[in-house]
């Protein structure tokens, strides 16, 4: 029985295949157009490479960007909206704040890209009263079905019903959607009370119409992606990553892509939480840095974090779904550095991308990037460059660092690229910062963990700028995100709005909570089930999303399985906890308000287990030695400093820097001071020498 | 040694880097943490707020990106502190409140809080933040306008200390508990504030622990002299000359027939500039006058940021300190509306401060053609809606309406947005719905009125209807129900502004563009339509497909496509006519 697991990145398509034979790793051409022609031929050709029939692959797991890219590249489906009678503008309104302070010519993506156009949003008389959620006018059925023939007219299949209060009662949302089925029974329909049933109109409907407006593509991907691996004789289970780190099948995701906009960088934060464990580990912060930007989350005690839902955009669209805590910058290899007008030494956000991209590919690029200040360094060997396959001309590297940045700077060629990679690690710093201790998490307890081909040249820059504790490099950290979606769990979740005072409350409201808690997981108990998952192997977990009543932030406290009069105040603690945590602060004495209930569902399934290495034989790590260079590090020094194959290191050797590892797409930075410790799966924990 | 002194250190350019970085998360951060925590609407939701460090000389060294008309406002706080501070020094565990809009403050209601940053039992500078408080005990609920004087703006604080080593000034507290209408929002919210400030003074030292503090205040006067230096680039490209523009405000809320003149004139010498407001209006006897030093100089300083340093076309960000606007003075006759004279009111100001960066933009079309908008909006609707609940407490809520901008040299202006100082979030309605006794009946893209046409037309304001489910009050701030945002370059100008109240079917009342205290029935309902922008260049050279869009998206009516745009449409096959809208263009174009 074999397990693949496939990552689609803008450039390569990661696989990696488990079987009993071994774990084989391979990459292919992402298939711009669409992803899943470089899927099915790299699954293909994994299997020509293990030595395996594609029928035996039990499951495949795929992190994909196709739902991200609709909403990069704006061609969503044109979709129809059913809203409420006086607020037809939601969507074009949104919370009415600028992106930007300071200019005249700022772009507004929700009206310049808006998801669903004015003229397909049509206003139909209905009105739930508030607080009680009665019907207080009924809905208008027969304006239901004359946008329905609007919509006909103008061949819009997907359609988007949000309407006001639905989140106090979604009949008018189920009833609409019962007529729109009858005007147009192929229609792809999103009502905002099922995708997101939660106060704040803007950001429900926002929610329902991104979901319609990335779902039938999306869908048709998804469906069209299981035809052709069925196609290719390859009859697996195929299961989707999902933004908030667990996977889920087909038909979820079909119908609620907004669970995948973030699938890719979901399996990167996986793969490195799981990394994390296989070193013994569990406070980690995951730094992916990739072409142009890097994404970082913080997992304190090996539990990965799920944003505050109020903190979830996509494309600047607010979008209520479950993601995992992240923070993403403009900083990666081809971050471009430069002079601005007024003198001022930049290094992104933009990047040289992959064409031209950095000065050294020779491709016409003539800014300096982070890439050629690390080659003009001797960090990185242009003739090494994945295992020699890609050559890089350093004498690119050098003369756009000397003409862009140390000209006019009057620097240095070497200071001038030394500076290049301190400001682009700073931005790094500071966005690690702002996902840690800006949280009330001391970065001295964790480790940080870099991954992505690039990922490891800083590590050890990085835990020194933040005071990290160590630096743990990954065993492949160039397929670490491909990794991960072999050794993610199921995960679904619901919410329902249940609004009233935690504190005061008496049997009748804990009763009404236990209720809905019950039905919400009731309805995780069912899409687990529906995946086969024995009641045994089902986790479900309660959250309750509660602020101080007036408050406009919710935070997460600790909910038990029945709530009683007794318990309650453990709850309203723990609520007070998290905010003392978060903010520095808390209000004793104020009343705790519960906004939200959500259950968290899962089932272990079985994690790709990684072989152990051998164990040194107390031989020199001299036997991994390819040659030695001079290299530049962070103190100005220019050293001899020999490049280790890391593939050829026992577990238990430590290598002394200053050293470079080397495997075939990615480089480990060791400094001076620092020692490099193999580990026994042949990833490596960096530290300061006498730490 | 001083702090100041220059060039004590010289920091290199990467070090720089690396300290602004630092600075800019310290000032997200003590913003994050108020308005996350707080209370008040105003706060939580509309981030009426800015927070920042400052070192001795009241330089702001970093500020958080939340509302411009807070950003660079807290220095003549600093100020106003420092003239006013009890016990007349700072010790170490202080922590002061302050708001008196003679001794620096924006006005009345944006409180200062403010920590002194100690290093060694030595004072090195200031931790601070500002925010708008619902209530402050004012004559009317939440907002005013027509009173006689500053004194019935509510509680004035002047280096007021919440806390004195450590130590809570109780009696002060309790004060507060009992003179405002909303107290426990109030309470809870500087109690925000405090958390905030507090958490920016502990940053502050662990950054000079980590940089040492000449490095840091060096670095700090090197990142001012940066953006000095872009700011004075900018102001060198523009042609040396005197620019002015003039437009028209309704009234001071109290006499009505009485239209209020803004003059302003920009003369631009070398690398720098002055902004003279001289030749607008006299004082009001209302508080429709803007406090000097806290916001006119503020939204003057503002308006070169957005015109000349543009985030959106610029490659790299000024960063948010005193630097950028050293090159520019500003002038107000005392007496006048931008610069009153004590014991006068000014605590509505902001439509003023809106419309005077308006003005110079206008003034500077004729230079900057392809960097100037057409007429904004430029005005606030700022409504404060109370009532006193069965329990006998007050309920105050205060809300922001937006505007539209106006058309710009290479897009449509931007609809329903926060114009110009203003950048604050909506309320959202359901939200307000479980709390108050009040329900939205209507919030969309006004369509009563077309915005300004052109190559590029104006944004389209909104309409906001608000039903009062129980007798209470209403103040509202507004403007612009006279005199319309301009267009410019052939571009038409936009639509007036307007203010209804109603009950049930009766018939609507129109409302002056400001009213104070004003009782109001159960079921009356209160609709404001804020201006449309003006529209920039000819709107012949708009492309028939952008009108067509407009007419099917319900901006623009057929016979307006055909009439002012030359754009023939059949809206059942949703087509142009391409043939009729060539000859319709010909037809419409000047000989």
């Amino acid at each position: 029985m074999a397990r693949i697991g496939v990552d689609v990145g803008g450039t390569n398509t990661d696989l990696v295949l488990e079987s009993p034979a071994g774990i084989f790793y391979h990459k292919v051409p992402t298939t711009l157009k669409n992803q899943s022609i470089g899927v099915v031929d790299g699954v293909l050709a994994i299997c020509a490479r293990a030595g395996l029939n594609p029928t035996e692959v039990e499951t495949i797991v795929h992190g994909t960007t196709t739902a991200t890219n609709i909403t990069i590249e704006h061609n969503g489906s044109d979709c129809g909206m059913l809203t409420t009678e006086g607020f037809r503008d939601i969507l074009h309104i949104g919370r009415h704040k600028r992106p930007t302070n300071f200019s005249l010519h700022f772009d507004v993506p929700w009206q310049s890209q808006p998801l669903v156009k004015r003229r397909n949003r049509i206003a139909i008389r209905e009105r739930i009263a508030a607080p009680s959620g009665e019907v207080a006018v009924a809905l208008d059925e027969a304006a239901v079905r004359a946008a329905c023939a609007l919509f006909r007219k103008r061949g819009i299949k997907s359609i988007v019903i949000g309407f006001m209060f639905s989140f106090l009662n979604e009949a008018h949302e189920q009833r609409a959607k019962e007529i729109v089925l009858e005007e147009i029974p192929d229609a792809y329909i999103t009502l905002s009370s099922e995708v997101a049933k939660v106060i704040r109109e803007y950001e429900r409907f926002s929610t329902a119409a991104m979901n319609s407006y990335v779902g039938p593509k999306t869908a048709f991907y998804l469906r069209d992606l299981e035809a052709r691996l069925q196609g290719a004789g390859i009859h697996s289970k195929l299961r989707i990553m999902q933004s908030n780190g667990g996977v889920s099948t087909v038909d979820a995701c079909a119908r609620r892509p907004i669970h995948i906009l973030m699938s890719g960088p979901a399996g990167g934060v996986i793969g490195g939480a799981s990394e994390g464990s296989m070193a013994g580990t569990p406070n980690l912060i995951t730094v992916d840095i990739g072409g142009t930007s890097a994404d970082i989350s913080t997992i304190p005690g090996g539990a990965v974090k799920v944003m505050n839902p109020r903190d979830t955009f996509v494309s600047g669209h607010p979008v209520l779904a479950p993601m995992i805590d992240m923070v993403t910058i403009g900083a990666g290899g081809g971050s471009v550095a430069f002079i601005d007008e007024a003198g001022g030494f930049q290094v992104g956000p933009r990047s040289a991308g992959s064409e031209p991209g950095p000065a050294c590919y020779g491709r016409g690029g003539t800014e300096p990037t982070v890439t050629d200040a690390q080659i003009v360094l001797g960090r990185l060997d242009p003739d090494m460059a994945l295992g020699g396959d890609l050559r890089l001309d350093a004498e690119l590297s050098r003369r756009a660092v000397e003409e862009k940045i140390a000209k006019p700077l009057g620097l240095t060629v070497t200071k001038a690229a030394l500076g290049i990679i301190r400001i682009i690690n700073n931005n790094m710093a500071l966005a690690i910062r702002s996902n840690s201790v800006a949280r009330g998490i001391d970065p001295r307890d964790f480790s940080i963990m870099p991954f992505g081909g690039a990922g490891p040249l800083h590590g050890v820059a990085l835990a020194e700028a933040v005071n990290a504790r160590d630096v743990i490099v990954p065993v492949a950290p160039g397929i670490t995100a491909a990794v991960g979606l072999l050794k993610s769990d199921l995960r679904y979740e619901h919410t329902d709005a249940v609004i009233l005072e935690l504190t005061g409350a008496d049997q009748a409201a804990i009763e009404r909570i236990n209720a809905i808690a019950a039905h919400l997981r009731e309805r995780v108990r069912d899409e687990l089930n529906a995946d086969g998952i024995e009641r045994a192997r089902q986790k479900i977990e309660l959250v309750a999303e509660c602020r101080y009543a007036g408050q406009g932030f919710e935070l997460r406290a600790e909910m038990p399985d029945t709530l009683t009069l007794q318990n309650k105040a453990g709850v309203v603690q723990s609520f007070h906890d998290r905010h003392h945590l978060d903010y520095g602060y808390s209000y004793p004495q104020a009343e705790v308000e519960l906004i939200t209930l959500r259950a968290i569902g899962s089932a272990a399934v079985r994690r790709m287990e990684v072989p152990k290495i051998a164990a040194t034989d107390g031989s020199s790590p001299d036997r991994a030695l390819l040659f030695v260079r001079k290299t530049t590090f962070d103190d100005g020094r220019t050293l001899e400093t020999p490049r280790y194959d890391r593939t050829k290191l026992f577990a238990g050797d430590k290598v002394q820097g200053p050293a470079i590892l080397v495997q075939h797409d990615s480089t480990t930075l060791v400094p001076p001071g620092y020692v490099a410790e193999v580990l026994d799966y042949g990833n490596t924990r960096i530290r300061a020498l006498g730490a | 040694m001083n702090q100041m002194t220059k060039s004590a250190v010289d920091v290199d350019p990467i070090t720089l880097q690396v300290i602004r970085g630092a600075f800019e998360t310290i000032a997200e951060e003590m913003g994050h943490v108020l308005y996350r925590m707080s209370f008040s609407s105003i706060i939580r939701e509309s981030q009426d707020l800015g927070a920042g460090l400052f070192d001795l000389n009241f330089n702001t060294l970093c500020e958080s990106e939340s509302t411009p008309m807070h950003i660079g406002s807290i220095p003549a706080y600093l100020r106003g502190i420092g003239e006013t501070l009890e016990d007349g020094t700072w010790h170490e565990g202080d922590v002061v409140v302050h708001n008196h809009p003679y001794y620096g403050s924006s006005h009345t209601p944006d409180l200062a809080v403010v920590v002194p940053v100690f290093l060694d039992g030595r004072l090195i500078g200031f931790a601070g933040n500002t925010a708008h408080h619902v209530d402050i005990g004012a004559a009317t609920p939440g907002l005013i306008i027509d009173v006689p004087d500053v004194f019935a703006e509510g509680m004035l604080f002047a280096g007021t200390k919440l806390y004195r080593k450590g130590e809570p000034n109780t009696a002060i507290w309790n004060y507060i508990r009992r003179n405002s209408r909303a107290a426990q929002q109030l309470v809870a919210d500087i109690e925000a504030q405090v958390a905030s400030a507090r958490l920016g003074a502990r940053r502050f030292v662990e950054l000079i622990g980590k940089y040492g503090e000449e490095t840091v205040f060096a670095a700090a006067n090197q990142l001012m002299d940066y953006a000095e230096r872009m700011m004075r680039q900018k102001i060198a490209a523009i042609p040396d000359g005197e620019y002015s523009a003039e437009g028209w405000l309704d009234d001071d809320g109290r006499n009505r027939d009485r239209r209020l003149k803004v003059k302003v004139t920009v003369r631009v010498a070398g690398d720098g500039l002055e902004v003279d407001l001289t030749g607008s209006a006299d004082q009001t006897p209302t508080a429709y006058n803007v406090p000097f030093e806290g916001s006119t100089k503020v939204a003057a300083y503002a308006a070169f940021r957005k015109i000349l340093l543009d985030t959106a076309t610029s490659e790299s960000r000024v960063p948010s300190n005193e630097g950028s606007f050293r090159p520019i003075t500003v002038t107000a006759p005392l007496g006048s509306i931008y610069n009153p004279r004590f014991p006068a009111s000014a605590e509505a100001r902001f439509t003023q401060c809106n419309r005077m960066i308006d003005l110079i933009i206008r003034a500077l079309a004729p230079v900057l053609p392809e960097t100037i908008i057409a007429g904004s909006s430029a005005s606030i609707s700022f409504a404060a809606y109370s009532g006193v609940r069965p329990s006998g407490d007050y309920w105050v809520f205060l809300e922001v309406n937006e505007g539209a901008y106006g058309g710009r040299p290479r897009s449509d202006g931007p609809d329903s947005i926060d114009n110009l100082m203003a950048n604050t979030r909506n309320n959202p309605l359901e939200d307000l719905a479980m709390h108050i006794p009040m329900i939205c009946e209507r919030y969309e893209l006004r369509d009563d009125m077309p915005p300004g046409a052109g190559e590029f037309r104006g944004g389209i304001g909104v309409v906001k209807a608000q039903r009062m489910l129980a007798p209470g009050f209403i103040t509202h701030e507004s403007e612009r129900h006279t005199d319309a945002p301009w267009g410019i370059f052939g571009g038409t100008e936009g639509a007036v502004g307007r203010c209804t109240i109603h009950n049930g079917d009766g018939a609507a009342r129109d409302m002056p563009s400001k009213f104070s205290g004003l009782a109001v029935a159960a079921d009356d309902v209160m609709t404001y339509y804020s201006p449309n922008g003006g529209g920039y260049g000819d709107p012949l050279k708009r492309p028939p497909r952008k009108v067509l869009d407009d007419v099917l998206d319900g901006f623009c009516s057929v016979d307006r496509a055909r009439e002012v745009y030359g754009v023939i449409v059949d809206p059942e096959a949703e087509t142009v006519d391409m043939a009729a809208t060539e000859a319709a263009r010909k037809a419409l174009a000047p000989h």
